[in-house]
């Protein structure tokens, strides 16, 4: 019986692993920055929200995401809102593949993802800039795109293994 | 084609409109909320701002307690690297440490000096108190360089309180919560630092330029050609938005083209920063004597602020004067009394004097008187004693003296 209840909420937290983990890196930034690579950066919360949002992961609540785009900008020290909307747009992009999809590819997927972020990139350069009077430098986010784009791959590939768990 | 098109128009309104089992709000209903944020951020209501210090409160703290794990791995990083350069920088640091220490008095000298002019000129005295603050989130973003430090408005922290670590300046606070701050690292896009080149005393703007250095801004094309590697770049001041004469980095040449080019290499390493120190500063006037009304108006001016303390020290000076005079004259009388005193003793010696040798005469004479009773008839002439003198020639009172022998 005590088994059985530490297995329920084990997979209780199984489950919440995901969302858990977007707000642990988008609080920790976790990007590998102290390398010094110069110019190396990728966007590990786009990745995320991309692939679970287009699996309608149950446990992915938009609010949240939103919310999570909130701690993003806090931590960063963007305008607030900037990650909020670049996250909900993710998720509408994801919901708009969803519904024109009838069979899943995972390389359709990718470079879907490529486009999106692009866009979102671009999207949120021109706010900083236009709007906020931000002095950005273009290849950095043209780097951190292709990285993202780059790692989306891999990324994926454990997640799968993690909805594997999940459903066995 | 119409159909093909309206299954796009279904799947956008779907993807915006339709709610999943599991979602409260709709995509839609959250870009406007997201717009609508993005648009309050960037207003200064107080109610807006006092809610982003909150939010910043306790992301911040979240943030900071998140990355303990990431932080661990980054330090033990650091450390493996930085053992392996060990004993190369302890040598240059030993070399370093000695001629830091024989500049060191000449400085501290200097700054006294500085010190002391600038009371004189600004009419009052800054004082600046230096808090130890502790990085808290360091997340070293490719967009943006800053930095989240443990002290806030709280502790007196203010928007544009300058960062330094150890004696290095290191940025500006931009964002002021109530127990921690945002501070603008100097390598940022968005810093603007107004500088002194030294030797060659060029001004000019330090920006960041994203990456670990600076770049030089607004400077005159014919003062480029005079930079030189390894010039000291410092604060100048100018705007005062950071303090004068704080070094900030060195000046080093980059690319192989013919035109020289520089960038500033920092003193301080920002992605070593564990804690930093927040430089509070307070102004104190000095506090002057105000007689009447009209003085206070002047006192406005720096000028007539001058004036007053020329006047007030021409009246202390001729204070003192009259001081000396007056002294000056009593010690006039008391040299003439003692003169007198002088004079009045020297006449009580002199005839101290002639009663000696009045004493010393009648000593002799007295003394021949008697030997004349003795003697006197040897040294008489009579008929029996034709050798002898007359009575009272010198030749008597000699043979009296010498007891009666004659000589011959």
């Amino acid at each position: 019986m005590v088994s059985l209840r530490t297995k329920g909420s084990f997979l209780k937290l199984y489950g919440w692993l995901p969302i858990l983990i977007l707000y642990i890196s988008v609080l920790n930034e976790f990007d590998l920055n102290y390398l010094n690579l110069e110019y190396f950066s990728f966007n590990f919360p786009f990745i995320l929200i991309f692939f679970f949002t287009l699996k309608d992961f149950k446990h992915f609540d938009y609010i949240l995401v939103f919310i999570a785009g909130l701690f993003n900008d806090t931590v960063v020290g963007l305008p607030l809102g900037i990650s909020s909307l670049s996250y909900t747009l993710i998720c509408i992009s994801t919901a708009y593949l969803r519904n024109i999809t009838i069979r899943p590819n995972p390389m359709k997927d990718w470079f879907y993802f490529l486009l999106i972020i692009s866009l979102i990139n671009s999207l949120n350069y021109s706010i900083l800039t236009l709007f906020f009077s931000l002095d950005l430098i273009l290849m950095n986010y043209l780097v951190n795109t292709f990285f993202t784009f780059s790692f989306y791959i891999v990324f994926t590939s454990l997640f799968k293994y993690y909805l594997r768990g999940l459903n066995d | 084609m119409a159909s093909s098109r309206d299954d796009f128009i279904i799947a956008i309104r779907s993807a915006f409109l339709k709610k999943s089992t599991q979602q409260k709000f709709s995509l839609l209903t959250l870009v406007f909320f997201s717009l609508f944020i993005v648009v309050l951020s960037s207003l200064d209501f107080k109610v807006i701002r006092y809610s982003k210090a909150v939010i910043n409160e306790l992301v911040y703290r979240s943030s900071f307690i998140v990355s303990v794990p990431e932080n661990l791995i980054k330090d033990t990083f650091i450390q493996v690297k930085d053992y392996t350069t060990f004993f190369n920088k302890y040598k240059k640091n030993v070399d370093e440490l000695e001629s830091l220490k024989s500049s060191y008095v000449s400085n501290e000298i200097t700054e006294y000096e500085n010190r002391e002019l600038k009371e004189l000129i600004n009419d009052y005295v800054s004082s600046s108190n230096k808090i130890l603050a502790k990085i808290i989130v360091d997340h070293d973003s490719p967009f943006l360089k800053s930095i989240i430090i443990n002290k806030g408005s709280k502790d007196n922290i203010k928007i544009g309180t300058n960062i330094y670590d150890q004696s290095y300046l290191v940025g500006r606070v931009i964002e002021v919560n109530y127990k921690t701050s945002r501070v603008l690292l100097l390598s940022d896009l968005n810093s603007n630092v107004p500088v002194t080149i030294a030797p060659q005393n060029i001004q000019a703007i330090v920006t960041g330029s994203g990456l670990d250095n600076g770049q030089i801004k607004y400077i005159k094309s014919g003062f480029l050609d005079q930079l030189v590697d390894d010039s000291i770049v410092y604060t100048s001041g100018t705007g005062a938005i950071f303090k004068s004469g704080v070094p900030i980095g060195k000046l080093q040449s980059f690319g192989e083209s013919s035109v020289n080019e520089y960038q500033v290499e920092f003193y301080s390493d920002f992605s070593q920063l564990k804690y930093v120190f927040a430089e509070i500063i307070t102004e104190t006037e000095i506090p002057q004597n105000v007689t009447d009304a009209d003085n206070n108006i002047e006192e406005n001016n720096p000028l007539d602020a001058k004036l007053k303390i020329l006047e007030d020290e021409l009246s202390i000076i001729e204070e003192s004067n009259k001081k000396f005079q007056k002294e000056n004259e009593n010690l006039k009388s008391e040299i003439n009394n003692l003169n007198y005193k002088v004079l009045n003793l020297n006449n009580e010696i002199s005839s101290q004097k002639r009663t000696i040798s009045q004493f010393n005469l009648d000593t002799e004479e007295l003394k021949f008187l008697k030997l004349n009773l003795e003697y006197g008839h040897k040294c008489r002439k009579s008929l029996f004693n034709n050798k002898g003198f007359t009575v009272g020639s010198v030749g008597y009172k000699n043979c009296v003296l010498s007891k009666g022998k004659i000589d011959g």
